[in-house]
């Protein structure tokens, strides 16, 4: 049995949870089970038949395909390879500088491109913005979260 | 015969190596828990009244309304045992004080006698820079030396170049103020009065870095004699084991947390701040690779971090030591016993020679800009982590770059005065994975600090107030924006000599968000000079009452005839200011989560009731269709709004391959501006680790080089 009724994990998966409930979460021993309980959710949710590994980061999911190989997929189904390699490379690349940058960021917000600029990486299938870099032009991506999934899968068993 | 504090020191490094433990067993926690715990809540009520007392004998707002102030109980070695609340960023710095002065001789010659009152503010030493000054006690019990107390605080004057202890443009440490490195300022708890004479002639405002030493030798006191009472009721022998399994209980449940909450793996970040000195302005670059090892072990590596300069935006050893000390309390740690046992599970890699570790004590850390976002962007590491563990409650975008105005000269009394306003302790908070990030809340290194009455500010600086407001869309966008930090409008009033200036950073976009979420926006300060205010006054007009809706048309400069000057980044040396001049200072907003078009329109909504939001933000940025009449979400145009907005994506991304062959040529061809080059050139030069990766990442042949992006100019000369 979890430690938290599905219910409110699923309220905090689907943003639906109170401030009391959220505090209430916050202040609590961590449960030892909400790393399966989020998996279980996830799989419920987005119906598919290959099993989740590990929630990557917003709207991104390690999945373990049918031959094996383990791949970051998008909740809209877009996959992006191997998840040791940067998701990155497989996604929709906009530099925001100039123009682009006074679209969203007014008068002196906006920060001079000699010193940095925002990269935006969108999924190519739903067109969902998953990151934003602050970087410098001719900076390499960064590569956020490379996973030991063995010892993840380990502590599993 | 008793061993030296030296051997001790010695001898405590070697038996954690070899145990990998602090203390072998916790046989007195094991054995009586209750009595156990009972002597630690007294420790802890110790330091906190000595936290409270201090406060309240110090004449300085920093520490006394603002709380930038903390207090600390350590073992003989210097380890920290029980720690207050207040400037939690400083938990590790006087540690490093104590075993600095036992590492260089001290217990021989000057001595550590009862009484003895030491004071540091040497920031490679211990602390980040001139304002952070800490002292410490030793606690004697039967002619053994069995602990010390100390407080540390931050004054905001130190006697530097310019006024108000940040130096925005010191190029070496001695542009910084008046540093005494561990330095004996009082015996048999007497105040010595030539060393206060020092202070008095040696900087702006003496009040209040001699007050502040009143109040941490108060403080200390108060420890030490609490100390004394506890050991007389426990036995000294209980004491000295019970400090030392204080420490090992939290290493324990350190090391089962992470065990328990973070999944193995290696997670990075990229911070930045840039160097604004004049001709040689340079980005700088700090990064962080946190590893969560299978064992239960956090290892932060900053490797590629950049060369140290002569410019106010590196840190200090201790410096980095003491953030991530402070993110791990914060971010991971928050419940247990905070103590030393917290870092001893974690391993730290910060070149030598790099901003975050200088090979010269030389080089000014006045503003100690790059260590502090590498610090921050440590605890980005661990929300990504936290997150693919599930806890979502517990995931965060960034908090801000802080930042604030200096003035020095003759103060409304006509005494000579120099101070910074520090009301950057209230910036915005960062975004959640599950909520907004809150206005005006906070910031990382004071998790409690305050931003300070307008009126206390105004008794401690010539200027006035003629807005204190919260920052209209300073937050950075996303699904849940980043807090709002504060705007503040000032008249220069009731002083014939003064100077203004301001600390802050290069114009970079000031903190990042998180997971598609957008960072808050670059600083910047406004600065009228020559004004009409006095006429606008006398003829009854209305005078601006802060940014307005648009900042890239402020009301102020729309309202007031002055020589308007913007300085992008708000970094700007102290210069003289007149009656009736106006300028800015904001405190910085904290990062975004997600994607701003997933935003729940009804939080617009309530933004706008708010006024911290505007209806160009929630058209342009949010793509919600508001009426502006009727204030009702129009939710098909919304949705035809969203739609568009996903398809102008799909035609200006560009695949990354295709993006990365282009940028590719860009760099071949040493396209890059000054600034981003000099930043390349430099930590390629300095990180072999940081080359390798980027010559594989740009699919650029091992012969490649950089070019120097300065050469052109030596030749010029
Ligand atoms: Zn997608």
């Amino acid at each position: 049995m979890p430690e938290y009724p599905d219910e409110l994990i699923r309220d905090l998966l689907r943003d639906g949870l109170s401030s009391e409930e959220l505090e209430g979460l916050q202040r609590q021993d961590k449960d030892e089970d909400r790393f399966e309980q989020v998996l279980r959710l996830e799989q419920e949710r987005l119906e598919w038949p290959e099993r989740i590994l590990l929630c990557l980061q917003a709207h991104l999911y390690v999945v373990e395909k049918d031959d094996g190989s383990k791949v970051v997929r998008c909740d809209c189904g877009q996959e992006f390879g191997d998840y040791q390699r940067n998701w990155k490379e497989s996604a929709l690349v906009f530099e925001r500088a100039g123009a682009d940058a006074d679209a969203i960021y007014r008068g002196p917000r906006v920060a001079d491109p000699d010193w940095s600029i925002l990269r935006e990486f969108y999924c190519p299938g739903c067109a969902t913005q998953l990151d934003v870099e602050v970087v410098p032009r001719g900076y390499p991506f960064i590569f956020n979260v490379e996973l030991d999934l063995g010892a993840v899968e380990l502590r599993r068993q | 015969m008793m061993m030296s504090l030296k051997d001790r020191l010695l001898e405590r490094d070697r038996r954690m190596a070899e145990l990998g433990r602090y203390e072998e067993k916790l046989e007195l926690k094991e054995r009586d828990p209750i009595r156990f715990e009972l002597l630690y809540s007294k420790m802890v009520e110790s330091v906190t009244s000595a936290h409270e007392v201090a406060r309240r004998v110090s004449a300085s707002p920093m520490s006394r309304e603002l709380g930038e102030i903390i207090f600390g109980l350590y073992t003989p070695e210097g380890d920290a045992v029980a720690l207050s609340r207040g400037l939690l960023i400083h938990v590790k710095t006087m540690s490093r004080m104590i075993k600095w002065m036992i590492e260089n001789g001290y217990e021989d010659d000057p001595g550590f006698a009862e009484g003895d009152h030491y004071f540091n503010n040497d920031p490679y030493i211990g602390g980040a820079h001139c304002p952070d000054q800490m002292i410490v006690t030793p606690i004697w019990w039967e002619g053994e030396l069995v602990g010390w107390a100390g407080g540390l605080t931050h004054t905001p004057e130190t006697g530097g170049s310019e006024p108000g202890g940040f130096i925005p443009f010191a190029r070496s440490r001695f542009d910084e103020g008046l540093f005494l490195p561990c330095v004996k300022v009082a015996e048999n708890d007497k105040i010595k009065r030539d060393l206060e004479v020092l202070v008095e002639r040696g900087i702006r405002s003496p009040i209040y870095w001699l007050t502040d030493n009143r109040a941490k030798i108060t403080g200390s006191q108060i420890i030490r004699e609490d100390v004394k009472g506890l050991i007389g009721q426990f036995g000294v022998d209980y004491f000295a084991k019970a400090c030392r399994e204080y420490i090992e209980d939290t290493r324990l449940a350190a090391e089962q947390r992470i065990r328990k909450v973070l999944p193995p793996g290696t997670y990075r970040e990229v911070s930045w701040r840039g160097s604004m000195m004049p001709g040689d302005e340079t980005l700088l670059h700090g990064p962080v690779a946190m590893t969560v090892t299978r064992e239960g072990r956090l290892n932060f590596d900053y490797e590629g971090m950049s060369p140290a300069g002569r410019h106010p935006f590196q840190g200090t050893l201790p410096t980095i030591e003491g953030l991530v000390m402070n993110v791990v309390i914060q971010n991971l740690f928050y419940d247990l016993k905070h103590n030393e046992g917290v870092l001893l599970n974690i391993g730290l890699n910060v070149p030598k020679g790099s901003a975050g570790n200088p090979s010269s004590i030389f080089y000014p850390t006045a503003l100690w800009g790059i260590t502090y976002g590498a610090g921050l962007a440590s605890g980005q590491a661990i929300s990504r982590a936290y997150y693919a563990k599930g806890y979502r409650e517990e995931v965060h975008a960034t908090s801000a770059l802080s930042s604030a105005y200096t003035a020095g000269g003759l103060d409304q009394y006509g005494r000579p005065f120099g101070a910074h306003n520090f009301e950057f302790a209230a910036a915005g908070l960062f975004a959640t994975a599950v909520m907004d990030g809150l206005d005006t809340a906070g910031v990382e290194f004071n998790p409690e600090g305050e931003m300070g009455d307008a009126e206390i500010w105004e008794q401690m600086l010539p200027p006035v107030y003629l807005s204190r407001e919260i920052h209209v869309d300073g937050g950075g966008y996303g699904k849940y924006r980043g807090g709002n930090g504060v705007m503040s409008l000032y008249l220069v009033s009731g002083t014939k000599d003064i100077d203004i200036g301001a600390f802050g950073a290069a114009p970079i976009y000031s903190a990042p968000g998180l997971m598609g979420g957008y960072p808050a926006g670059a600083l910047y300060m406004w600065v009228g000079s020559r004004t009409n205010m006095h006429r606008l006054i006398a003829e009854g007009r209305p005078i601006p009452s802060g940014e307005g809706e648009d900042p890239a048309h402020p009301d102020f400069v729309e309202m007031v005839e002055a020589r308007w000057e913007l300085i992008p980044g708000a970094n700007r040396s102290a210069q003289p200011a007149r009656e009736g001049d106006l300028f800015t200072a904001m405190t910085g907003d904290g990062g975004g989560f997600g994607d701003p078009i997933e935003r729940d329109p009804e939080l617009i909504l309530r933004d706008l009731e708010n006024q911290v939001t505007t209806h160009w933000t929630a058209r342009h940025v949010y793509c919600v269709a508001i009426d502006p009449e009727t204030m009702e979400v129009d939710v098909a145009a919304t949705e035809q709004l969203r739609r568009k907005q996903r398809e102008e994506r799909r035609s200006v991304g560009m695949p990354a391959q295709q993006y990365k062959a282009r940028e590719r040529e860009t760099i071949l061809r040493g396209d890059l501006a000054k600034p981003t080059a000099r930043m390349f050139h430099a930590v390629l030069g300095s990180s072999e680790a940081f080359r390798r990766a980027f010559l594989e990442f740009w699919g650029l042949p091992e012969s490649w080089e950089m070019t120097d992006p300065d050469r052109d100019d030596e030749e010029v000369e």
